[in-house]
């Protein structure tokens, strides 16, 4: 079978190998934006690799690190209880992809608010994400919200960022108007973090 | 559920019997003295005789802690669990739930209510009276206000109540204290001041009764017939704190919005005694009060700037 010229494509069969193969891509220069999601799709969810991270909070979703991947990456596990959702944010011009580990996730999409924007914010797509899928945003291509839809079932999403960043907008859906937060992690490397 | 249970595993704390089909939770439940957390989501629970009679008084009624009954087929909350005395959590999410009953309260140790994913309409003023809820979750019910009681909840720190069909919300849900998640979105909020126009002037009782009040007219029992007494008493004080009078049946709805930085705009439903008297409560950034309001705008800012932060964290 021919390889495709311009990208490799790789199969993870574990979440170390996984970020293993991270490591080795984000270390180029360039990286395929296409290689990163099918890698992260190509990894099979396996709970036994990462239970240890996956660390619910009763009021909310959390954030927990996985690994700093050398600066160049940041890999977290997002946990959601029923109903959980997040607010609708930006990226901060990074790059973001989000897999899917157990459960679902609705995403959905809007379009960056007029600068003067004074009205309801308008919803561009939603998708619900199953299990294994992974997809990709970037400020380009809009805003959006997160959440678990589920009333029965808790989710778990593998989500990586790149660059790192550790803030960005929240905006209200009513008025276009945005806000800056600090993001936190509630776990880092499989450890509470103390705030 | 197999008879004969609670013989094998007479220490049993954990049974979770969710995804297996189950119609009914039989008295076999009963004899299980060590239960804590029992989760049956996910089932065919919902009919008449889905959960033992005698749940309270049985051992359970004191050992139960967790019980999860999402994804079932409840319409109404089942009268048997109320008397779980130390249950701590309860989950009914994905029913099929139209109200909520106000012997709610009887579940005294109750921390988190997950009710999303009905059909609820209105909330009881009765769920005020759990006093260590933390967690209240109402979303994606048929919501259309929130009894200003709910304030009372005063160990609340979650409050989930998007997708129902609010309009507006109580003034007092700027009194919850200790609350650091609150989500309104998909509700019909108004952003735009609407002015009721359905006021309807009070009656020449409720003016004669007002007047009694205010002006600390004498009756006793035997000066009245015993409706007009008991209507005396019903009098409520006009929640504007420079203002002393009281009312009765008429008062003026009146939309106040909070603005949190002009980022962020709540609809607060206010009641006065008349359209003249307004109250400095809400008006965290709006101008319509004098300079020289002392503690009752101290506290609203406070208190606006506290749900600020929960609103946009």
């Amino acid at each position: 079978e021919q390889q495709p010229v311009q990208t490799e494509t790789w199969k993870a069969r574990s979440l170390e190998e996984l970020i293993r193969i991270l490591h080795r891509i984000f270390a180029e220069d360039k990286v395929s934006v296409e290689e990163v999601q099918e890698l992260m799709e190509s990894y099979e969810s396996n709970p036994e690799e990462w239970l240890q991270y996956a660390k619910f909070d009763q009021y909310r979703y959390t954030r927990n690190l996985v690994d700093s991947g050398n600066g160049k990456f940041n890999l977290m596990i997002l946990c959601w209880g029923e109903g959980h959702g997040s607010s609708i944010h930006d990226h901060t011009d990074s790059h973001c992809f989000m897999k899917i580990l157990q459960g679902n996730l609705k995403e959905t999409l809007f379009e960056w608010p007029e600068k003067k924007g004074n009205g309801e914010m308008t919803k561009k797509s939603e998708r619900v994400l199953r299990e294994n899928q992974c997809a990709y945003i970037n400020d380009s291509i809009g805003l959006h919200r997160v959440e678990n839809i589920s009333h029965t079932e808790p989710a778990v999403s593998l989500h990586l960022y790149s660059p790192p960043f550790d803030s960005c907008n929240t905006f209200d859906q009513r008025t276009g108007h945005k806000h800056k937060v600090k993001m936190t992690f509630y776990s880092q490397f499989g450890e509470r973090t103390v705030c | 559920l197999p008879p004969g249970l609670s013989q094998w595993f007479p220490a049993l704390e954990v049974l979770d019997v969710s995804g297996t089909g189950l119609a009914e939770l039989g008295a076999e439940l009963l004899a299980l003295p060590r239960l804590h957390t029992l989760l049956a989501k996910n089932n065919r629970l919902g009919g008449p005789g889905s959960l033992p009679k005698g749940l309270g008084q049985a051992p359970l009624g004191r050992s139960l802690r967790v019980l999860n009954l999402s994804g079932n087929r409840f319409a109404e909350v089942p009268p048997a669990l109320l008397g779980l005395r130390g249950l701590q959590s309860l989950s009914l999410g994905g029913n099929r739930l139209h109200g909520i009953p106000p012997d709610i309260q009887e579940l005294r140790s109750l921390e988190f209510l997950y009710l999303g994913g009905n059909f609820i309409t209105s909330i009881p003023p009765e769920l005020a009276n759990l006093p260590s809820l933390s967690y209240l979750v109402l979303c994606d019910n048929k919501i259309q206000s929130i009894p200003p009681q709910l304030a009372q909840l005063h160990s609340l720190r979650s409050l989930s109540l998007h997708n129902n069909l609010l309009t507006y919300l109580p003034r007092e849900i700027l009194n919850l204290v200790h609350l650091e998640e609150l989500s309104l979105r998909g509700n019909p909020l108004v952003v735009r001041f609407v002015r009721d126009l359905t006021y309807n002037p009070p009656s020449l009782q409720e003016l004669a009764g007002r007047t009694v009040k205010t002006r600390n007219v004498p009756y006793a029992p035997s000066d009245l017939p015993e409706n007009l007494v008991r209507y005396l008493s019903l009098a409520s004080n006009c929640p504007n704190p420079k203002c002393g009078g009281v009312y009765f049946d008429s008062c003026v709805r009146q939309i106040k919005f909070v603005d949190f930085c002009g980022k962020y705009r709540l609809p607060l439903m206010h009641y006065l005694c008349s359209p003249e008297c307004s109250s400095p409560c809400s008006s965290a950034s709006q101008s319509s009060t004098s300079q020289s309001e002392s503690d009752s705008e101290d506290e609203a800012s406070v208190a606006a700037r506290r749900m600020q932060k929960v609103l946009l964290g």
